[in-house]
């Protein structure tokens, strides 16, 4: 068995590092070559030297954060090749753009999964089986309580919700890249044929969504100076990061829900403050994670992000899969 | 109704944080189901029944038996989640999802007249095969409400308050009325939901009725400029604060949130119904020690309240007292309107009168509270400081002029409660909570000093805000020294300030004290650990208090 310096790619200062083509993975902190999976927040900072990624995750991200960033493009499955390791982008089913990456050198592969799900979205490219010999898997949702529903039949509650109270405005929160166009495409196929409005932020990811060729429902930019009236029986999307606070004072008469795979716990759901929770997520359930590990046919699997130890214990108890420790 | 729909009831109800709202689904509810699902409805969300057919431990290893789970994930997943019936119904999904559905209408009736109540009948063997078998036939949705009942342990956000108001609104009859139809042994039956919908009102329903409650204000100091001799002054009881009613020979016992709690103290019922006159009290009740004439701790009062028809031996071993403060009808005719002073003299009046008419001693049972008469203000701060040694929680001050009026009237009553003791202590473990607390460190340690060793004297739960518990449970993730199970040591580092009622010795705890009710009232982030108090400081703090 090799040290943990010897592997391909391990963990250093907290992230994910080739040596060899001294390139990280979704870095933390500025360096000078970034591979990027998707174009969410936490995968991504400002100030490294070059990024690369998916085409899709290169508009999403200069959406984001302007063109003042060097970013290098590739096609799904187009490798390149940096150091003599052969490298490639394939779709993880996440959101737009959203890939996991392989590495290849000397006959050995490595795949880092990305965030990933296996569910279908119809937003995003369905996720790509990938055989490897290394897997490295996010975990976010590693224990077997979570099991999701088809996002289809979340859509229907969600629906059935706005509609049982017509007199009320309805605020969904939801993550604004990615989940709101994916429930946006959901309940667009819904009874619920009501007014949409959506954040600014929101709403600007649906039009890259769009330009990007995805076919997201229109929605009414929200505006604070609405009419009270006009607003009720309608459904409004909103960055979880405006539920707390005086932005909620901008209506009357309002129910609030917050879609994450993390409100399929009741204690969560209570906790959360808002009054109803639709458990939908775009990453993996336990059943996920656990059926990409087998189908990767990888030997050896590293988790990270989200507490693996149950995880990592039931795969080497019960499956005898050999799941190995990143050194911090 | 089915018991699927009863689940989503369950679950609007579980949803919706405005009691307006609640109250319109219960009534929408109660108008569309049948009475015999309406009254199991009721039994099961006014908590009526929590009887445990099956416990959630045995839940967890049957399931880990039949779906080959090892114990230790069920446990993990345990400490997320919080609650048995939840964790059991999380893993069953899409786990009998190929079975025949049979069981999709079965009626709450069913359910828990028949099905459940046949498991108890059943050897080990059979029990296991039929609830597998059970989990598979009811569909998903369903299971959560079938595990909580199963294990006892079916709560929802629904007070009996609520569901009083519900059935009120419904057939537009006073609360109070219907307050007095719920209360006791209500069995789920066609004729008992008739009867609590029932738009007549006999006489008697209407004779139970208490006033509503005058409640004090914290203290102001503009008080201390009146005369003394303007004030009635009493000890402030730390019991169950009640109205008292005996009208056409029938009495009942009203606590202050309108319930109705005959059935807990039927001693004191019994012994009310021989005075012949009839009345309306206001006072206290209370777990008496009549050898030193004062109350019991709160906690043994618990005792008594969820109990209800309790044993001889019960009552015996938690002996109560009804300490009457003020009169508010005697006869029919309602005093609230004249004076304080002045209704205290109809009191002692009458308890004079009915101590020596009634048949058997009414005083073992019943008094009416002592008067305390300070000389001036500073006296009456040395009576406060002083109300830890008869276990009350000190003064209460009422102007001798003031009518019973009610709600929190200002400027006629005042609590003058005596400060709580405080030590600064040392967070040293964490464990995992439950309920609405799972998968957050919510449960703590703390300790104080011994030479240079920490050692453990309080556990707390309360008195963080949200905000403050999610940075320390991240804090403690981060600064654990080493996990037993659910509880985690850690990293002496975290200062608070616990205040608590009450500190004596205690042989069962390693710091040979014991406290009563620690809370915590600050995050002391300004303090180091050599900052916190010692044992010692504990000890000098019981031997001025006593």
């Amino acid at each position: 068995m090799r040290t943990k310096q010897e592997y391909l790619i391990r963990y250093k200062d907290g992230n994910l590092y080739c040596e060899l083509a001294d390139i990280w993975i979704d870095p933390s902190k500025p360096v000078k070559k970034a591979l990027i999976t998707h174009a969410h927040f936490d995968h991504f900072t400002f100030g490294c030297e070059e990024y690369i990624s998916t085409k899709e995750t290169a508009i999403l991200l200069k959406e984001r954060v302007g063109d003042n960033i060097k970013i290098k493009t590739f096609e799904y499955g187009e490798e390149f090749k940096i150091n003599g390791i052969n490298i490639s982008f394939h779709p993880s089913g996440h959101i737009l753009g959203s890939s996991q990456i392989r590495f290849i050198f000397a006959e050995e592969k490595w795949l880092i999964s990305g965030d990933f799900k296996l569910q279908n979205d119809e937003t995003c490219k369905q996720y790509e089986i990938v055989k490897t010999d290394y897997l490295i898997s996010e975990c976010t949702f590693g224990l077997p309580i979570f099991k999701w529903d088809e996002s289809n039949k979340i859509a229907n509650d969600i629906s059935k919700w706005i509609t049982n109270s017509p007199e009320k405005t309805s605020l969904l929160f939801c993550y604004s890249l990615g989940k709101a166009q994916r429930l946006l495409n959901e309940i667009s196929q819904t009874n619920f044929k009501g007014n949409i409005y959506s954040h600014s932020s929101i709403h600007k990811m649906n039009n890259s969504y769009k330009k990007l060729g995805i076919d997201i429902q229109d929605t009414i930019k929200i505006e604070n100076k609405k009419k009270i009236d006009e607003l009720k029986g309608s459904l409004i999307l909103l960055p979880p990061s405006l539920s707390k606070g005086s932005y909620l004072k901008n209506f009357k008469n309002i129910q609030t829900a917050f879609a994450s795979g993390w409100m399929s716990i009741r204690a969560l759901r209570k906790r959360s403050g808002y009054d109803k929770g639709f458990a939908i997520s775009d990453h993996a359930d336990w059943d996920g994670i656990l059926k990409v590990v087998k189908i990767s046919e990888a030997k050896n699997v590293f988790f990270h992000h989200g507490d693996s130890e149950a995880l990592r214990k039931y795969l080497v108890e019960k499956k005898s899969i050999n799941v190995l420790l990143f050194g911090k | 109704m089915s018991l699927k729909k009863f689940s989503e009831l369950f679950g609007d109800l579980d949803s919706i944080n405005s009691t307006n709202n609640k109250i319109e689904v219960l009534k929408r509810y109660f108008l569309s189901n049948e009475p015999i699902d309406n009254s199991w409805a009721i039994y099961l969300l006014t908590g009526k029944s929590n009887k445990r057919f099956i416990s959630g431990r045995y839940l967890k290893n049957l399931f880990s038996q039949i779906y080959e789970y090892p114990q230790w994930l069920i446990d993990t997943c345990y400490l997320k989640v919080g609650d048995s019936a939840e964790v059991i119904t999380l893993l069953l999904k899409n786990k009998t999802i190929s079975r025949d559905k049979k069981l999709s209408n079965i009626s709450l009736n069913e359910l828990l007249s028949e099905t459940i109540p046949a498991l108890s009948k059943l050897n080990e063997e059979e029990k296991n095969l039929e609830i597998k078998n059970l989990w598979e036939t009811l569909p998903e949705d369903n299971h959560l409400i079938f595990n909580k009942i199963l294990t006892g342990t079916f709560r929802v956000g629904v007070s009996i308050g609520l569901i009083t108001k519900s059935i009120s609104k419904l057939i537009n009859v006073d609360e109070g009325i219907i307050s007095h139809r719920l209360m006791g042994n209500f069995e789920p039956s066609i004729n008992s939901y008739k009867f609590l919908v029932n738009k007549n009102i006999n006489l008697q329903e209407l004779n139970s009725k208490p006033f509503p409650f005058l409640l004090a204000n914290t203290i102001e100091d503009k008080i201390f400029k009146d005369s003394i001799n303007d004030f009635q002054f009493e000890w402030k009881y730390d019991g169950i604060r009640m109205q008292l009613i005996k009208r056409s020979g029938n009495v009942s016992l009203w606590t202050r949130g309108q319930e109705l709690v005959n059935e807990s103290f039927p001693e004191l019922v019994e012994k009310m119904s021989q005075i012949t006159d009839d009345f309306v009290l206001d006072g206290e009740l209370l777990v008496w020690n009549f050898k030193e004439q004062i109350a019991f701790d709160f906690s043994l009062l618990q005792k008594r309240i969820n109990r209800k028809s309790p044993t001889k031996s019960i009552q015996i071993k938690y002996p109560i007292i009804f300490i009457a403060y003020d009169l508010l009808e005697i006869n029919g005719r309602d005093i609230r309107e004249i004076k304080l002073e002045n209704r205290r003299i109809e009191l002692e009046k009458y308890f004079s009168k009915w101590q020596i008419k009634t048949e058997n001693n009414i005083s073992d049972i019943f008094k009416i509270c002592d008067l305390i008469f300070p000389k001036n203000w500073p006296d009456a701060l040395t009576f406060k400081e002083k109300s830890r040694e008869n276990n009350t929680e000190g003064l209460i001050i009422k102007k001798k002029t003031s009518i019973y009026s009610s709600g929190r009237k200002k400027g006629i009553w005042w609590k003058y409660k005596v400060d709580p003791m405080q030590l600064d202590a040392v967070l040293i473990y964490a464990k995992g909570g439950s309920g609405r607390r799972a998968g957050l460190y919510t449960d703590y340690s703390f300790a104080l000093w011994k030479d240079k060793e920490l050692i453990k004297f309080a556990s707390a739960y309360s008195g963080l805000t949200n905000i403050e518990i999610k940075e320390l449970d991240k804090w403690i993730r981060k600064n654990t020294i080493e996990k037993f199970g659910p509880v985690r040591s850690l990293k002496p580092e975290m200062v608070f300030e616990i205040s608590f009622e009450k500190i004596q010795i205690s042989k069962r705890h390693k710091s040979g004290i014991a406290v009563r009710f620690p809370r915590i009232t600050k995050w002391r982030k300004d303090k180091k650990i050599n900052d916190a108090d010692s044992l010692e400081n504990a000890y000098e703090l019981m031997k001025k208090i006593s």
